[in-house]
Order: C-alpha cells, then structure tokens, then sequence
C-alpha cells in the first residue's frame, strides 16, 4: 500500500494490552491521513457526550501518506482527541521527528485507549511495543523527561511527553517534543495525562515505500525548487513567524493588554529583527526544507521560539515588552507543558480583571515578575495558578468579565484582533476546535494582504475555500508554512500512491473532513448559538492605529455567517444538510 | 565526488537522507542513505554533525575479495565478488559505511556526478566537488 504502512497500532493502557489492525483502505482514501482520517476514526470510535478526561477518550497519534517520504514539509504528527478544553472535536499537530519515526516503525497510527493504573510511558520500536513504568518522570519536565527516555533509547528515537501540566491536567496543557515542538491547543497535554501515559518513544528502522520513487523524486524535487524554495516561503527560513509582529502592528491587529488596543507601544523591543539579534542557529523538522525554527538565548534563557503567537498573546496581550521576558516565559511553558497561547490568554484577562478591580488576582499588565511565576504556579495548580489553569471561559464565569473572556467555545484567542481582519472573526467562530488560526488564516489576505479587511465582502467564501484547504493539506500531511496549491499536492500524491488523483480531490477531502468535524461537535451538543465571538469584538473600538475606532460589528458578523452557512449547505442552525452530506459522502 | 559540510548551515532537515534512499534503494529509509546527519539539543546547544565518505579508500584497501572498486565519482560493488563479510564497514573510519539487510555495503558513488544529497540540501549545508 504505497504512502501507508497499512497498519494501525492500539494500546489499551487499562488492559496493558497492544494489538497491530489493519488500517481501512477506504477511509484512507476519502479522509487522506492525519487531520481527516483521526478525525474520522474518532467519530466513529468515541461515544458522544463523553467525559474528555475519563478513560472512554482516546488519544490518536496519526501521520499521513506523505510522512517518511522526501516531500518536503511532511514531517508532523497530527494528535487527534476530544477537547478536555472545549468539549469539541480537537486535532493538533507537532513538528520534530515523532511522525517519521513512528511511520518507519511500520504505523500509520497509534490508537491509545483506557487508563494505566500507575504513570506508564510507550517504548515503540518498530515490532517491539512496550508499556513500561514512568515513575522516575514522574513530575518532570518535558525537557528532563525527554533526556532521561533518549538516555535509555538513543538519542535516534523520538519522545512526545507531557509535563507536570498535563500530569495535573490542566485544560490547556500541551505535547511536547524536540525540547521545542508542541501540539499546543486544547488541552491534548492533559488526555494524555488522564490516561498515566507520561510519554511515547519511539523508534523506527523500516522505510517508506512509493508507487514510483523515482517518479515522486522527479515531481517532489521540481516543486521543492521551484515552488518552495521561493520568495512566498522563504520568510520561515530568514525570519520565521516572528516577522508577523510588525505586520500586525502596521495593519492594527497585535493584540494588546488582553485585546483593549491593536498596537503595542514596545512592539520594537518584540519585532522580527529583535529575535534575529538574539538568534543563534535555524532548525527544522524532518523533511522540512524551511527551517522556521529560531533557537534564540536572551540573557540566562534558551528556547527555540519565541513564535509569533507566544510574542504577541504571551508578549503584547500581556503588556509585555521585554523580548527576555517572553523567551523565558516560553521556555517555561515548553518545559512544564502548556500552550503559551492560553497560558498568555488567561494570564492577560486575569491582569485586566485585576486592573478593573473586578477580582484581584494581583498580577497587572507589565508586571514582569508576576508574569514569570504563573506558568509554574498553573502546572503545579497553587494559588493564583489554579485559578488560572480553568481557562479564560471559566474565569469569566466565575468572576466575571464576560465581555472580554477571549475565547470562542472555551479555546482562547491567538494572537489576531478581528477588528482588524473581519475574515479572523468568521474563521475563529467557526473553526471547529474554538479559537483557532490553524482552521483558517485569512489574515494573510485581508490584513496583511490586499483584501479589504473591514468588509464582509467575499470573506465568507475565502473562510470556506481556506478551511478546505487546511484540512486537506493538514490530512497529507504538510506543514502551513509552505503554500502550496491543490494541484501541486495532487501531483505529488498521485506519483506517491500511483492514481490519479486531481485538485479537485483534494479540495473535497478537505470539505469532507471539515464537515466531519462540524459533526463530530454537532454530535457532542454544539450548533451556531457557539459560533460567536466575545462583545469586545462587536462593540469596542479599538483606540489606535490603522484600527483606530474600528470593531466587527455583531450585525455585520451575523450576516457573514449567514453566508457562510448558506455557501455551506448548512441550514441556520449550522448543521449540514443531507444535499451536502450526501455530495460528501457523508451519509 | 568529495563532499563537504558546513554544520552551520544545516536545519536538521535529513532531505539528504530521504533523497539518497530513495535514489539508491528505492524507498524512503535514512537507515539505508550513504550519509548520515544528526542534528539534535545537548544541554542547551544545537548540534549538527554529518557523517559522509570522505573517499579515504579505507574499504578498497581492506576488501579481501576486491569486491569494491573505486571510479571517477565514487565506490561502486561487484556483488558478485562481495561475501558481505564486514570488513570494510568495520575499516571505515568515519563511520559512515554501513550494510544493507543482506550485508552488502552502502556504497556511495556520488550518484556518479548528480549528488541527490546535495541537490536536495535547501540551504546549502553539503557542497560537493569533483576530485581526480
């Protein structure tokens, strides 16, 4: 089976038992890999209404049919679950070596299920599947958890752990890998903690076969010169995604003091070539012909980062201007666990919270002393850390500050004002795992594109074409940062698996699978009434800048969604109708 | 066909790895490429180090059989000749040689003037030079 091993691995951590399935041919084919199809194993494996965090949820470690191969950007691992955060659908997917290892130990996937009694971690190589006692991680970090199962495997194999965080389960706990790598969002961190799983190394000796390598060497090479190795990619290799930092600046849209303005007066301290200046080697991840990563050292601390996301949500949304500051506030998070991009979310709202004297959980934007304690108090769930680790949505309900609670079905936001790209405000409320810039990014057109970004206009069209997009190129997989069109994708996958297999395909697998998800969180109680964005994006202005006195009006949000439901084939509830699920295969 | 490589260039990427193997053996395998690249965190730092054939000819001088010969881009094996003994893996000083599943060795032969390693290499890590 060319591009797939044709096999799935699945623990059962409650039995301590692991058994080799076959992998269906057929969802492979509609759901591609990754994205798609852990979202379609998913969807019919878990039984609706579930407890995310109880045993009955399962954590699946998916690659996809390109993974292994020598198509570039085609080494990340998608992490498919439901949401402990959001109760909805999640995928996630993390860079580094995991996926090509895990495919050349012979998986196309691991299903984990159940509950260890005791903390366990995965040793998988290649036939050889072992569940072993991880009471010496115990309480570590992903940073001395990694080193300490390298020690032991070699330092060739791959780790994927979780940190005190997830241990404790915080909602918004993350995946690490690499030391620097994270499937950040949603709460993956804390599943795989629910389950005593510490961590899963894995190491694999066997190859990946094409229906033609010598084919697909010809038509992934052509594309990896001449459309990768291009001015439209080349950003993630000179800059990475910190060059967003002006951007959003420029054009209004960094999010600042918990989204009360669009611009940070210290953005130069945060910019692009501030993280340059500090900036000592450029890595990436297997396959990767970018290298997007910045290991940087800013005074005692290093990390590879800080991204965009943690600059602006963990930096400026924070008030936080000092560039040493965030590095080492990322660094923290990486190794304790959680996602910096809910981690500086929640920690912004309580500073606003806390500056309105709504409740006073004594930390304040700027407060860099403050600042740098709450990520250890979160994992380890002390005082003003317990509060914190419930979310933004959680806090608000509690104390208040609805308004303003950042999030959109419990996931908080990253690091876009869609006052300033009204397309964002659609794609955030839409995206099915909640807040959420990797469904789609029409950004990249409206704001810091050519696009009117103050417009309905259009906007519901290019959510719809982007959201396909993402969940075809995801489901391959390949990484965001190379924008690649469907008929590349389909040129190259055709030469991997030996069919003929068109952009059109590929554009319908991503409608499937985006669908599939809509289900899947129509299943679990969700509908338009969730699709819907805090009152500060309706009915505050933001005060400065190429936004000044600009909001996305709540009239103006509704009818784009009206749109988008009615390009969808989704009735006003926001469920699809059968027309649509039938195109799709759905039925 | 001598290589040579600038760790400071390298992203960890292994395309030089996938390439290889997909060119030489027809498969996607790193364990099966002529080169090899580690690149990795230790305590704090990041490492890249490449192990590639330095044509030191080490493996021509040891082979017992004279199973390895050596051209005008690289080494190349007479399989007919070669008793997938060991012994030039074992003399390859860098390390670099390793065995096939049947024992027979991984020879480069600078994909006799086209290096996939090198072609597929995004930043310009691994350079390669004709030799006589």
């Amino acid at each position: 089976m060319p591009g797939y091993q044709g096999k799935i691995l699945r623990i059962n951590l409650t039995a301590g038992s692991s058994v080799v399935e076959k992998l269906n041919p057929k969802w492979a084919g509609l759901f591609l890999g990754g994205k798609g199809l852990g979202i379609k194993y998913l969807y019919e494996e878990l039984a609706p209404g579930i407890d995310a965090l109880a045993p009955d949820n399962k954590l699946i470690l998916i690659t996809g049919p390109f993974t292994g191969t020598v198509v570039p950007c085609s080494g990340k691992l998608s992490i498919v679950t439901k949401s402990p955060g959001t109760g909805t659908i999640l995928d996630c997917s993390i860079g580094g070596t995991a996926a090509v290892e895990l495919k050349r130990a012979g998986y196309d996937a691991v299903i984990i299920e159940g509950k260890a009694a005791e903390p366990v971690y995965l040793w998988i190589e290649d036939n050889r599947v072992e569940i072993k006692n991880a009471g010496e991680c115990r309480g570590l970090g992903c940073h001395a958890t990694e080193n300490k199962l390298k020690e032991a495997h070699g330092e060739d194999s791959s780790v994927l752990s979780i940190g005190p965080a997830g241990e404790n389960m915080v909602s918004f706990a993350c995946i690490s890998s690499e030391l620097y790598r994270q499937a950040g969002r949603g709460g993956v961190g804390a599943v795989m903690g629910s389950k005593n799983l510490k961590a899963v190394a894995v190491r694999g000796t066997g190859g990946v076969l094409a229906a033609d390598a010598a084919k697909l060497m010809d038509v992934a090479y052509n594309a990896f010169k001449n459309d990768l190795l291009t001015d439209t990619n080349l950003w993630a290799y000179t800059d990475g995604t910190p060059m967003l930092v002006e951007l959003s600046q420029t054009t209004g849209i960094l999010p600042t003091n918990n989204f009360q303005q669009g611009t940070f007066d210290a953005f130069n301290q945060i910019k692009s070539e501030s993280v340059a200046a500090v900036r000592t080697a450029k890595k990436g991840c297997t396959s990767c012909g970018l290298g997007c990563g910045n290991f940087v050292r800013a005074g005692r601390s290093a990390v590879e980062g800080p991204e965009y996301e943690t600059l602006s949500i963990a930096g400026s949304n924070c008030g936080i201007g000092s560039l040493e500051a965030i590095v080492e506030f990322n660094r923290l998070c990486d190794d304790l666990g959680l996602d910096t991009i809910s981690a500086g979310g929640v920690t912004a709202f309580a500073m606003e919270l806390t500056e309105k004297g709504i409740h006073d959980f004594g930390i304040r934007f700027g407060d860099v002393e403050k600042y740098l304690q709450v990520p250890g108090l979160i994992a380890a769930g002390d005082g003003l850390g317990k509060e914190l680790a419930r979310g933004v949505r959680a806090l608000a309900q509690i104390y208040g500050g609805q308004d303003y609670a950042m999030q959109v079905k419990g996931l908080e936001f990253p690091g876009y004002d869609p006052r300033g790209s009204w397309g964002m405000g659609l794609a955030f409320a839409t995206a099915p795992r909640g807040a959420c810039h990797m469904s789609a990014w029409p950004a990249a057109d409206e704001a810091y594109g050519e696009l009117d970004p103050f417009t309905i206009e259009g906007k519901a069209g290019l959510v719809k074409d982007l959201q396909h997009y993402n969940a075809a190129k995801f489901s391959l997989i390949l990484c965001d940062f190379w924008a690649l069109s469907f008929d590349v994708m389909a040129e190259m996958l055709a030469a991997l698996l030996g069919r003929e297999i068109t952009a059109g395909d590929l554009e319908l697998a991503g409608e499937r699978i985006f669908n599939l998800a809509r289900l899947f969180n129509i299943r679990e109680g969700f509908s338009s009434q969730d699709d819907v964005l805090p009152q500060r994006i309706y009915s505050q202005p933001l005060p400065s800048g190429a936004t000044a006195g600009k909001t996305l009006p709540e009239a103006d949000f509704k009818n784009m969604l009206a749109q988008y439901y009615s390009l969808r084939g989704w009735d006003e509830s926001g469920q699809p109708g059968q027309d649509k699920l039938n195109l799709l295969g759905l039925r | 066909m001598k290589f040579n490589y600038q760790p400071e260039k390298c992203i960890g990427c292994h395309l030089c790895e996938l390439a290889c193997s997909g060119h030489k053996e027809g498969q996607f395998n790193p364990g099966l490429a002529r080169l090899q690249v580690i690149s990795c965190y230790r305590s704090d730092t990041l490492v890249n180090e490449a192990r590639l054939c330095d044509l030191c000819l080490n493996c021509v001088e040891v082979c017992p059989t004279g199973a390895i010969l050596s051209g005008e881009q690289g080494l190349t094996l007479d399989r007919d000749q070669c008793t997938s003994c060991g012994t030039c893996v074992e003399a390859c000083p860098t390390g670099v040689l390793r065995a096939d599943k049947e024992g027979f060795p991984l020879l480069c032969d600078g994909c006799q003037g086209n290096p996939r390693c090198v072609n597929w290499c995004p930043h310009g890590a691994l350079t390669a030079r004709e030799v006589n």
